[in-house]
């Protein structure tokens, strides 16, 4: 049995870029400061005093300037973990991420690689407003090239992290601020969570509930109330939104006949559509028994009063009272 | 009287066409609308109908003539007729309306035109679609023409599968067990056929679609057992008690609405309040204001029960059997549909009690789920009442103001013995119960 203990969403991530690092010298940090100060959400806190500056390097803020380093570095043989300090100013790298780094291993004919990885931290929930709480995630998914994953709790954190650093191609990898502190058991031996592996988090039999990030913690919250009230709720956790591995939702809602996806990010143009709609043209599609629904952000930009940011995004009880709507056969 | 039969005009810019072949021989007999020869236009294919009866001669023209239109090319003539003399140049006849633009599946023309829609909807229904001019731009066949045509032959049934609400699953399910989805009520919003109405529909319908294979030699099912009980007492009945029935249509829109919101609270592996359960609580209450409705009938007078027990008809393979609701109108919905779901089972598994189907004051069948708007039962006797109930289907009935309003609509009629109860009282225990369906929370007045 490997040593096992409690750490925190943060703290595996740490841990992992450590281990990673004193294995491997081609690994290095790059990002706003994330040396003496830790990073914003303290994820690198420590690693300076460890690496050096050379390892663990600060910049100024520029976001572009930071996604053509990594870039730049990868093409040359570095394995390089970027971070941006909130995912919305990501916004300014678009142009190295998405014409450069998700092309260069097309346009080079597979002669070069681009193995670096982008950290994140996304959305809501800490009162920082529109311009710091977005959950952008569907901008990268359009993109073929790239990889988005979006872990949901300490132990995929890590497991996804190192094997998206060992992933040759560039990985946009999406935290969410809220599940820093959120604390789980964590080997201590390096280990990989595959990437496109979907996993079903929970066990049900009247609903398939597919969520990403901080929302598998809130319908694993409300899958809770809901089997008080006898209804089973199975719960699905993509981990990586591309390339998405499908098949275990396709196999659960031919179990349970009704689907609910539920995101952060607004609704229109969002990853549930996708999901939504390759359910719909898939071999569960005979064994749906109500309409396929999703439950997202709203359409607005999050608002900075705490009381609309909080009815901004789905809630528990919002996933519970959908998700007792589908299956009471309101719709 | 010779009768010409003339090269019909297609379209309006038509001027000439083609004979493709001759489908009668000349001295065969034919009758009005056969057609008789094949013809074409630049566009498509059609063919000349027979003007009238009789037989056809004095043909004009060859296959692969060209014609101008409205010029004789036979004619139709009576028995032992011999055909007009040719002459040149003869004046073309009265030109005739144009031809009725028509599909027809059997004619072999290229070149037709016909919107994406419509093609695909031809190539579905496996009709031919080289056949005359559409009603679209240029004679193009459009969807409402392939449409006009399959309702106007009885040949083509569209799937009426295909208009009904149910959900995919559903559908997979009366795929699998090739069940009519025209005939299973849904229990889903708006109606819509869920998964567990067609399972449920099959535990039904494989009682009551059990078919004998009759094959070669007639096959003789003995009248025995339950099957003979049956036909002695429906007999009995029906020569007995002199029937009359009472048919009125009662408002559901409430009932519905009320048994939504009960069930929304129930645990999802409890038994859903049914429609048949809360019928089954309101007419015990209504018998219980009508004793005389809740009564036997005897040679030596009119038995008045002290307790209402509602029967419910349930059909087996081999007939049909009454479990009876007891007290029925001291239970709860929850009781009742529970009580109901349980003897159902056992009736179907032949494990009822001699308990579960004794004592019953009064009888209710509901037919509604084989889409049956409005039947006439007979009484069991030596019961005084039963109440046949068909399906709850939206209807348009008039409003205050004479507006036409759509509700969800149920035709209830009972049948009452008149030895026991006048047209007065019966009818008035029918109207009491139609008070109640219309306005359920009314019982607790």
């Amino acid at each position: 049995m490997p040593e096992t203990r409690e750490l925190t969403y943060a703290e595996a991530l740490r841990e992992g870029l450590q281990q990673v690092m004193e294995k491997d010298d081609s690994v290095f940090l790059i990002g706003e400061d994330i040396g003496v100060y830790g990073g914003a959400f303290g994820v690198s806190a420590g690693l300076v005093e460890i690496f050096g500056e050379e390892r663990v390097r600060d910049t100024p803020i520029s976001e572009a300037a930071i996604a053509g380093a990594v870039l730049g570095a990868a093409l040359t043989g570095m394995r390089p973990v970027g971070e941006i300090q909130f995912m919305d100013f990501v916004a300014l790298s678009m142009e190295q991420l998405v014409l450069q780094a998700a092309k260069v291993r097309f346009m080079f004919g597979g002669k070069a690689k681009a193995p670096f990885v982008l950290r994140m931290p996304a959305g809501s929930g800490t009162g920082a407003a529109a311009q710091h709480s977005e959950s952008l995630e569907s901008w990268f998914v359009h993109v073929p090239g790239l990889k988005v994953v979006m872990p949901s709790n300490p132990y995929d954190a890590k497991g996804l992290l190192l094997a998206s650093i060992y992933d040759d191609n560039p990985v946009i990898f999406i935290e969410h601020k809220l599940l820093y502190r959120t604390k789980a058991h964590v080997p201590e031996e390096m280990y990989e969570v595959p990437l496109s592996s979907t996993a079903v988090t929970r066990q049900g039999t009247d609903l398939t509930l597919i969520a990403t990030a901080v929302m598998v913690q809130r319908a694993l919250e409300a899958a809770e109330q809901l089997s008080s009230e006898g209804i089973d709720v199975e719960i699905i956790d993509p981990r990586t939104l591309l390339p998405l591995d499908d098949q275990p939702i396709f196999e659960s809602v031919k179990k349970t006949g009704r689907a609910l996806i539920v995101h952060e990010a607004v609704g229109t143009g969002g990853f549930g559509g996708e999901i939504a709609a390759r359910i719909a043209g898939s071999e569960a599609f005979d064994y749906l028994d109500a309409p396929i629904r999703r439950l997202t952000g709203l359409d607005i930009p999050i608002p900075y009063n705490r009381t609309l940011e909080y009815h901004t995004v789905p809630q528990v009880e919002n996933i519970v009272e959908e998700a007792r709507n589908i299956v009471r056969g309101s719709y | 009287m010779a009768k010409p039969v003339i090269m019909p005009r297609f379209g309006m810019t038509q001027e000439e066409a083609t004979i493709v072949e001759w489908l009668v021989n000349e001295g065969d007999h034919v009758d009005p609308d056969d057609p008789i020869a094949e013809v074409t236009t630049d566009k498509v294919n059609m063919e000349v109908p027979a003007p009238a009866a009789g037989y056809l001669g004095g043909i004009r023209y060859q296959v692969g003539d060209t014609v101008p239109v409205t010029r004789v090319i036979a004619y139709i003539l009576a028995e032992g007729e011999a055909p007009p003399p040719v002459e040149e140049d003869a004046p073309p006849v009265v030109e005739a309306a144009a031809a009725e633009p028509k599909i027809s599946p059997e004619a072999t023309i290229a070149g037709v035109s016909a919107s994406p829609v419509a093609k695909r909807m031809a190539d579905a229904q496996g009709i031919p679609l080289n056949a005359g001019r559409g009603s679209g731009t240029d004679g193009r066949i459009t969807r409402a023409d392939v449409e006009n045509f399959l309702t106007s032959t009885s040949a083509v049934v569209p799937d009426p599968g295909g208009s009904v609400r149910a959900t995919p699953a559903a559908r997979r399910v009366a795929r699998e067990r090739q069940l009519d989805l025209s005939r299973i009520s849904g229990s889903g919003p708006h109606g819509r056929i869920q998964e567990i109405d067609a399972l449920n529909f099959q535990a039904v319908a494989g009682i009551a679609s059990q078919v004998y294979a009759v094959a070669g030699e007639p096959v003789l099912v003995p009248l025995e057992g339950i099957r003979k009980t049956i036909a002695e007492r429906m007999q009995a009945s029906a020569q007995q008690a002199p029937h009359i029935t009472f048919s009125l249509d009662v408002d559901m829109s409430r009932v519905i609405s009320f048994r939504q919101s009960i069930n929304a609270g129930l645990p999802v592996n409890q038994t859903k309040v049914s429609m048949t359960a809360i019928i089954v609580r309101l007419t015990a209450w209504a018998l219980r204001r009508h004793p005389f409705m809740n009564a036997y009938m005897r040679d030596d007078g009119i038995l008045l029960l002290p307790n209402v027990n509602v029967g419910v008809a349930v059909a087996l393979d081999n007939g049909l059997i009454v479990p009876v609701v007891r007290d029925a109108d001291r239970k709860g919905l929850y009781q009742i549909a529970t009580e109901i779901e349980d003897i159902s089972q056992r009736a179907r598994t032949e494990q009822l009690l001699p308990d579960d189907v004794a004592d019953g004051s009064f009888t209710i069948s509901n037919l509604g789920m084989f889409g049956i708007d409005q039947f006439t039962a007979i009484i069991n006797p030596p019961q005084i009442g039963i109440l046949a109930v068909g399906r709850t289907i939206d209807r348009f009935v008039p409003d205050d103001e004479g507006q036409p309003l759509l509700k969800a609509m149920m035709t209830i009629t009972l049948s009452a013995d008149h030895r026991a109860v006048d047209g007065a009282q019966a009818g008035s225990f029918i109207a009491d119960l139609r008070a109640a369906l219309e306005e359920p929370a009314s019982i607790m007045l």
